[in-house]
């Protein structure tokens, strides 16, 4: 094989093209950071330090932000005045047990739908992942309906369907495209050496576990960012972490502080599991396409 | 009773035939070939015998028990494949190990019974290991120790050895023929590779376009092919075929081409009178049955040139002109032939001289 390696040369352009790289990064990261870095210090602040801010353009008076006593009333309120703990609790299981049902179902349609050929299979694959395509607030209103007449309104599982009819089209799809690179050889072999149709199918599961891992962050991130499901289906009996922050910004007296410990709470979790698994999001997400 | 038989059996793909009323039967214990070129339905055959094809006619027995509507896990079989097909996520010892533990055996037998099997196949210092780190002998070791392990009915072999290097292949022939006499079991066993089936096998069945051409000993079908596409397609290299026409003389029958006359032995004659074959016919001749000798004072019938001489090392092949259109393949001991245009003289060893029918390819002799 060809060595894939591109040639460069150094010449007064590429100099001037790395510098530019350097600069465009340092401006992205202080971009995407410092709001980050803003609000996670500014939920350890009480009220009045937290707008302790130097005048515009007074670069030297910047150390008056990081000059304060930290505390962790707002964390202590969150969990025990506005039943934070209750919310995250929601959040974790509307998310992963959406993540848990679209993965298990579609990890077996996915296997029937690579494995088997049947008339009209074209259309159907079309037809799961138009159901994606729809905008969400096209579906709300009759999903609302449907909901409610089945008292699922503010029901944990109500909140997991309502997630998994949008994960299960995508789990479907991203899963289809794993197993059809799993050789049917394999499960052939399995056939032979005494495996049904199950067994074989469990014996190479772990051979699309990268794209199940990629498709667990994937679901979880949808069900644990979701806003809108949240406040009209959730609402009440299962709220969760958006919503829950949501409420507190109320006209007359905004509790900044509780507002940004609960997007620390919010946001903290979601970072670890991306950095936890980030390896297998990038090799899933890429091997499901490119065939070796 | 045989143990496997195949009784009119056809298969369609869709509209495609792939195997047409196919019977064969196979003896218990016997090594079987089914030999062809790509595409010829051996695979097919094979892959019905072992339920991952259904049949779409005809029917597949085992011993007396008919198993056209039985999945493979019923069948009590174990089929080597082309790639291996090894689980890539276990290891040697776990590959071995799976069909051993889908029946439920104990956890000491089933490390007994892979310690066997990996003992008689060389690999028990890889048990370790995953199949990614093997090299292609080891996965193909190891596949045939996925099947072996379990001691079932028959052995069902996918061209197993196609995809190793040359040198490890001629190795692995020996090893795969030692292998099933030790293990007395049934085997069917198919390969493009006329070499292996000649070496291996008890009996071949040479398929073409899904259809059986013959099924006889490896010395039935090298030396009495029943057509021509059996007899080119057995042997390396490959025989020589020519065009020509029958004529009576006063010695008897001959066979007359442009280029030389002979006269045929009076069992030839007879087998050709009986046959009623017609004058324009075409006879075959391996490269191993033309004789030839350098320069043009021998005493050989033919007199030709050499066109190209190919030394294999102990033998030697030479593509020798009779005429300006008609070249046959030799193979000899002789070292010193010359180079491309010197004179040479050919002749027959007319007792291996095959006749075909020019229309249907059907020998008859």
């Amino acid at each position: 094989m060809a060595s894939r390696e591109i040639v460069r040369y150094r010449s007064p352009t590429r100099g001037a093209v790395q510098a530019v790289t350097v600069i465009f990064l340092i401006v992205f990261l202080i971009w995407t950071v410092l709001p980050l870095l803003i609000m996670l210090v500014s939920s350890f602040k009480e009220l009045l330090d937290a707008f302790q801010l130097p005048a515009v353009g007074d670069w030297g008076d910047v150390g008056v932000m990081f000059d304060f006593k930290p505390t962790g009333r707002h964390y202590v309120e969150l969990f025990t005045e506005k039943h934070f703990a209750t919310y995250l609790r929601n959040s974790l299981i509307a998310s992963f047990g959406s993540a848990a049902v679209s993965v298990s179902l579609g990890a077996m349609a996915a296997y029937a739908i690579s494995r088997a050929q049947f008339r009209g299979k074209r259309d159907l694959l079309f037809w799961i992942i138009s159901t994606r395509m729809a905008p969400v607030v096209a579906v709300m209103v009759p999903l609302y309906v449907i909901f409610r007449s089945s008292g699922l309104v503010g029901t944990l599982p109500g909140l997991i369907l309502a997630y998994t009819t949008f994960n299960l089209p995508f789990a479907i799809w991203i899963l289809k495209g794993f197993f059809d690179n799993v050789p049917y050889a394999i499960e052939e072999a399995a056939q032979c050496d005494g495996c049904n149709r199950w067994q074989a199918f469990r014996l190479i599961l772990p051979l699309v576990a990268p794209g199940i891992g990629a498709f667990i962050v994937l679901c979880v991130l949808f069900g644990w960012n979701d806003f809108l499901f949240a406040s009209i289906i959730g609402s009440g009996g299962a709220k969760t972490l958006p919503v829950a922050t949501a409420e507190l910004v109320q006209p007359v007296k905004i509790q900044w502080g509780s507002i940004m410990a609960a997007g620390v709470v919010t946001t903290v979790p979601m970072m670890f599991l991306g950095l936890l698994i980030r390896r297998y999001l990038v090799a899933g997400l890429t091997m499901g396409a490119v065939r070796e | 009773m045989a143990a496997v038989t195949i009784k009119d059996v056809w298969k369609y793909y869709g509209k495609t035939l792939a195997v047409k009323e196919l019977n064969l039967e196979i003896k218990k214990n016997e090594f079987m070939c089914l030999l062809g070129p790509s595409g010829c339905g051996k695979s097919t055959t094979l892959r019905m015998l072992a339920g991952l094809e259904f049949i779409s006619s005809g029917d597949i027995h085992f011993d007396d028990v008919r198993v056209n509507d039985l999945p493979p896990r019923e069948r009590d079989i174990a089929m080597v494949f082309e790639n291996y097909a090894l689980y890539p996520h276990k290891t040697v010892f776990e590959n071995l190990a799976n069909p051993l533990k889908l029946r439920k055996m104990s956890r000491s037998e089933i490390v007994e019974r892979v310690r066997r099997a990996a003992e008689m196949l060389e690999i028990s210092e890889l048990l370790n290991r995953k199949p990614g780190e093997l090299s292609g002998g080891q996965k193909q070791r190891t596949a045939i120790g996925r099947a072996i392990v379990r001691e079932p009915k028959v052995f069902l072999f996918d061209e197993p050895i196609a995809h190793l290097d040359a040198k490890l292949r001629s190795h692995m022939r020996g090893e795969l023929k030692h292998l099933q006499r030790r293990l007395e079991t049934t085997t069917v066993y198919v390969t493009h590779d006329q070499l292996e089936g000649m070496s291996m096998a008890d009996r071949i069945a040479v398929m073409h376009e899904g259809v059986l051409q013959q099924l006889g000993t490896p010395s039935e079908i090298y030396n009495h092919p029943a057509n021509e596409f059996v007899a080119g397609f057995v042997g390396e290299p490959p025989m020589n075929f020519l065009d020509v026409r029958l004529e009576r003389s006063n010695e008897g029958l001959s066979v007359v081409h442009p280029a030389f006359q002979l006269t045929l032995t009076d069992a030839q004659r007879h087998l050709l009178e009986n046959g009623n074959a017609e004058s324009d016919t075409r006879i075959g001749i391996r490269p191993d049955n033309l004789l030839i000798e350098s320069g043009d004072g021998g005493s050989l019938d033919i007199a030709g040139s050499i066109f190209v001489t190919e030394p294999l090392g102990g033998d030697m092949l030479i593509e020798a002109n009779l005429d300006a259109e008609t070249r046959v393949m030799v193979k000899t001991k002789i070292r010193e032939m010359g180079g491309p245009g010197d004179p040479c003289r050919i002749g027959f060893d007319i007792e291996k001289l095959h006749v075909f029918n020019k229309e249907t390819g059907v020998a008859y002799f």
